[in-house]
Parts: structure tokens; sequence; C-alpha cells
């Protein structure tokens, strides 16, 4: 009996070892945007690199991965979590902004997939965009818990469950710029248009029940540009990695502000 | 009534006739204090005494060569063989010497020792 | 001298006054560091066409970005 299941087991991993092995194998090519800081005088390009599909990961993130452990260690990329909380490894997989490490590969190996930085963004090196501006317009809005008052036991400040419910949808932001980085509008007047991933924040603690700075918050939106360059198109939305809703957000916001 | 309207208009005659008076005397107390400070920055007493600094900056630089003659009429890439870069630092090192900071619209065309030395020469700040 | 310079050539001056004017607020000995390392760093680049406009572009932005960051006080001398 115990021979017998040993055998069974066996064979089984002979047969699928020889069923691969016997397959040619599945070589998908992606091209990945390259450029280099240090010959800046060279043209950006996009590289192929040939990954069999049967020897990696599901992931983008791991085929490219596997690019730079075994092809070019030189690819240059961010990355972190590999689970879509870090937010590092944002860039344009076929067309749209997502995280590498979300993005299953497409298992038709006879299509090529692009990847691409961030569009519009200046580039630090290949697949890193830089993204100083991005976080200086998200410290420009205070993100923040602000209050003059504090409760009297020294304890944290409460919140009723229906106030904690309105911040679902709007915590979970990982800030990849994913969003932003999708509306033409932030491609235009990236200077002072804050886009969609901050405008978002800024609503987050507008809608804070334990925030009392909503009137100053408001107050700095108050300009043609920071908030009203939210011309709805919903770039943001259809392309956020984590499925949440900027552009509602964003109308929240200026319906708060017409309503005040 | 007639007196009413003389008595009324006497003042302002009165004031309309003192009113020069007092511009006058504005003008010589103005013309005291301004006198001095024009004198101060046009004199030429003083550019003279800018172009000797300004030459002495110039042959203490690195990258000018030793043997050339600097005068009121050389230009920095011309005679000295500055390139722009080398005239920037050139300027700098001029602006320390004289406490100032020359802005860049004006930097950008100061291209010899004379235009440098007027611009010292007109800036108030200089010194 | 009949060369007029380009936007982007003064951007470039602009951007070399700024560091030298840096180096001058470091202390006197190291002075001559700083001057000769943004001597070096600019002279990387002196080959470079000028009509590339995106590498002369990316540079400045480099340049600025490294300029705030030497700019900082605590920092005092460079090799």
């Amino acid at each position: 009996m115990n021979g017998l299941v040993k055998q069974r087991v066996a064979g089984g991993i002979l047969r699928r070892g020889l069923a691969t092995a016997s397959q040619t194998p599945r070589l998908k090519t992606f091209k990945i945007y390259r450029w280099n800081p240090d010959k800046p005088a060279e043209k950006p390009r996009l590289q192929s690199f040939q990954v069999d599909l049967d020897d990696c990961g599901p992931m983008v993130l791991d085929a490219l991965l596997k690019i730079k452990d075994q092809q070019d260690s030189s690819l240059t990329l961010r990355r972190s979590c590999r689970e879509g909380i870090c937010g590092s490894c944002a860039m344009n997989i076929g067309g749209r902004n997502t995280l590498a490490c979300l993005c299953k590969i497409d298992q038709d190996h006879k299509k090529e997939t692009k990847i691409y930085p961030l569009p519009h963004m200046y580039i630090i090196k290949d697949l890193v965009p830089d993204l100083t501006n991005f976080y200086q317009q998200y410290k420009s809005i205070q993100p923040y818990l602000q209050r003059s008052t504090f409760p009297a036991d020294g304890k944290e400040v409460l919140q009723s469950v229906a106030d904690r419910k309105k911040l679902d949808g709007l915590y979970e932001c990982i800030l990849c710029a994913c969003c932003s980085t999708a509306c033409p509008s932030y491609w235009w007047n990236q200077e002072q248009y804050l886009g969609p991933a901050v405008l978002m924040q800024a609503y987050r603690w507008l809608v804070d029940s334990r925030d009392q700075a909503g009137a100053i918050r408001k107050n700095m939106l108050q300009n043609s540009m920071s908030l009203y360059r939210c011309h709805t198109i919903m770039n943001c939305t259809r392309t956020c990695p984590k499925g949440l809703n900027p552009g509602l957000a964003i109308a929240e916001i200026k319906k708060a502000i017409a309503t005040d | 009534m007639f007196r009413t309207t003389l008595r009324a208009a006497s003042p302002i005659a009165s004031r309309a006739i003192s009113r020069p008076l007092v511009a006058k005397s504005a003008f010589i107390g103005a013309s005291k204090f301004v006198a001095p400070i024009r004198f101060y920055t046009a004199a030429p007493v003083d550019k003279k005494e800018i172009t000797s600094r300004v030459i002495d900056v110039i042959k203490a630089f690195d990258k000018t060569a030793a043997s050339s003659e600097v005068t009121g009429q050389t230009y920095f890439h011309k005679d000295l063989g500055l390139d722009s870069l080398d005239t920037v630092e050139l300027l700098v090192a001029i602006e320390e010497e004289f406490d100032i900071e020359i802005p860049d619209k004006v930097a950008d065309d100061l291209k010899s020792v004379g235009e440098t030395v007027d611009y010292i020469a007109s800036n108030p700040e200089a010194n | 001298m009949a060369k007029r310079l380009s936007g982007l050539q003064k951007e470039v001056i602009h951007l070399y006054r700024g560091c030298i004017r840096v180096a001058h607020t470091k202390p006197r000995p190291n002075q001559p560091h700083f001057v000769s390392y943004i001597r070096e760093e600019f002279g990387k680049y002196k080959g470079l066409p000028k009509k590339d406009f995106t590498a002369i572009e990316h540079l400045l932005r480099v340049g600025h970005k490294r300029k705030d960051l030497y700019s900082q006080p605590e920092l005092k001398d460079i090799h």
C-alpha cells in the first residue's frame, strides 16, 4: 500500500516533469522603457526582454524582477512589498497605470507587453519617476488631524461608527500616484493642480469628524487651480489599482464648498 | 453778505501766499540732503577706487593669466579668455568684494571691467 | 562678443551663479573644494550640443536639486 502511493507520486512528478520539458518554452516579450541619467544625451528607448512564462511568477513584477536578476541587472524600478500595499511599483503596463505587483501577466505569450514609467513625469531612471512635486502637494494639504481642543481625560478623540464609515474608500489610498498621472488635467497643470490622489486625501481630512480645520482646508482649495482643474474626466477612478474613487471624492469637495 | 464772502476768502488767500514759501523752504531743505548723497554715489574718485579694486579681484582670480594686463577697457571674454562660466565666478567674487548681489539680468550683460565698474558705481549698496 | 545666449543657456549660467554663491557660504578653507566640484560637474557636459533641450533641461533639474541639497548649512565640506 505504502509502496503503491510512493510509486504513484513519483510517477506523477516524472510525468509532469516530462510534460514541461517536452513543450517549447512559452517565451513572452516585454518591451521596457529604458533611460539612463548618466548618459543624458542618449534618447530613451524601448528594450525587449524575453521571459519564459512557465518559469515565472504570475505578476508583472515577477517578470520584471526575473529580468533584473537574470538578464540585465541595470534595469531600475521601485518595488517593496510585492502585495499592493506600499505603492512603490506604480508604472504604466500595457497602457494602463497600475501596480506591477497587482497586475497579472497576460498569459498570451504571442502578445508583447509594453512597460513604461508613469506618464508625464520627470524620469530619474528607467521606470523610476520623480515624485517630489507629488509629495510636496500632499504635504501642502496638511494631511494630519488638526484640533484646537482635546478631550479632558487625555485619551483619544472618539468617533461614532457612522462617522468612521465616511472614511472608508478614502483612507485605503496608498499614494501610488497612478490616478494623478492618468489625469490629463494633471499632465498640463502639474505645478498648480493638486491632482486626484492629493485631493482625495484633502477630502479624507475634510470629512473626518475629529478634524476641526475644515474651514481652513476648504479655503485652501478656493482658487481656480488647486481643485477646479478637475473636469470629471474620471481616468483616476478607472485606473486606481486599489479600486478607489478619487473622482467621487473631488465631486464631494466641490459640493461641500458650493453648499457652504 | 459780501463781507462774509470776503472774510471767508481771506484766509484762503493768505494760505495761497504762504504755500510757495513753505514749498521753497522744503525744496532748500531737500536739496541740502540730496546733494551730498548724489555726490557720494557719483564721485569720480570712487570710480577710480572701484576700478582698482575690481582689477585686484580679477588678478587674484585663478583663471586669469597672471601676465594679462587689466584696464577699464578690458573685456572678460575677448581679452582675458574667460568663458561664460568663468565670468560668472569672477562676478561673484566681485560681488563679495563690494558686498552686493548683482541680479541675474544685470550680470548677464556685464562683459567688461568698465561695465562692471559702472554698475557698482550706480549701486548705492556697494561699499 | 557678438554671440547671444539662448534662454536655456542663460538658465545654465544662472544655475552656475547660484552654485558658486552657495560655495561662498561654506567655511573659507573648504570653498575651493566646492568650486572645483562645481567646475567638474558642469565641465562633464561641456560637449553637449546646445540643441539637446531634453538633456539640458534634465541636467538643470538635477542641478537645482543638488544645489538645494548642498545649500544646507550642515554640509561643510566636499571631496
